[in-house]
């Protein structure tokens, strides 16, 4: 799931959750009938569920662009001065 | 959001949060329900009245309780505890209460009941000075709702009166 991907599933698990609370309390308190509340309430819940949380390709329209490895050999990060104590690490990264 | 984990436990704790928050405005919504309960209990009959060895009166009665608690019932209500209780003052107690009948009603269907008993727990004072004594028999009940709190109300009749004598 990409980043755009991350957003729209939050934003769409908090509106299906709060839209079913509110159809489910509607309908449970027009019938009288609290079971039937807690029911449709559940089955937004699943709803939620189904449509959020698996990695659909829906959420996966904005990949990352990474650089080609070949750019990064392009242009090199500017070397440390070579003395340093950390240089052993910073010269095998910036290989 | 990264992970299907992730996403999984946040819909299940959103969810439950949400949940929580409806069954608030479940209970809420009892505070605009205005019931309108009829009541009334006849004494039928006074079986006997004597004073126990130990000097304390007792009296048993038939009574005839009748009443209408349907409107009490909302979509949240789980049942309704309701008792009769003889109610007197006495110079020891400014309030005496002693019940006399009970019962839970568990659903809006039977919620309208006619009841022709003898008190089912003992009429039984704390001294002797039930003769003659004016009293009262009130009808409470407390809803108890399916979630938030519970509501108490009761319907006071007035007017009973028990024998000048033991028989």
């Amino acid at each position: 799931m990409d980043w755009q991907g991350q957003k729209r599933a939050e934003m769409l698990m908090q509106l299906l959750l709060v839209a079913s609370a509110v159809a489910a309390f509607l309908v449970g308190y027009a019938m009288a009938d609290f079971q039937l509340m807690l029911l449709v309430y559940a089955g937004g819940v699943v709803l939620t569920a189904l449509v959020t949380v698996p990695n659909w390709p829906f959420f996966n329209r904005h990949p990352l662009k990474w650089l080609d490895a070949a750019e990064a050999d392009r242009h090199p990060r500017p070397q440390v001065s070579a003395a340093t104590t950390a240089g052993k690490k910073k010269i095998g990264k910036n290989k | 959001m990264h992970s299907f984990g992730h996403r999984a436990n946040a819909v299940a704790t959103f969810a439950v949060t949400i949940l929580a928050a409806m069954c608030f405005a479940a209970s809420f919504s009892d505070n605009f329900h205005s019931p309108s309960p009829v009541a009334s209990v006849k004494i039928l009959n006074t079986n006997w009245f004597q004073k126990e060895s130990h000097g304390n009166d007792e009296v048993s009665m038939t009574l005839n309780i009748s009443a209408d608690l349907s409107s009490l019932f909302t979509w949240n209500t789980k049942q309704v505890f309701v008792f009769v209780a003889a109610e007197y003052e006495t110079p020891q107690n400014a309030l005496n209460q002693v019940s006399l009948w009970d019962g839970i009603i568990p659903s809006k269907e039977h919620a309208k009941f006619l009841i022709h008993t003898t008190n089912k727990y003992r009429f039984i004072d704390q001294g002797s000075n039930l003769k003659g004594k004016d009293f009262n028999l009130t009808m409470h009940w407390h809803i108890m709702p399916k979630t938030g709190k519970m509501f108490a109300d009761k319907i006071v009749m007035t007017g009973y009166r028990l024998p000048e004598q033991y028989r």
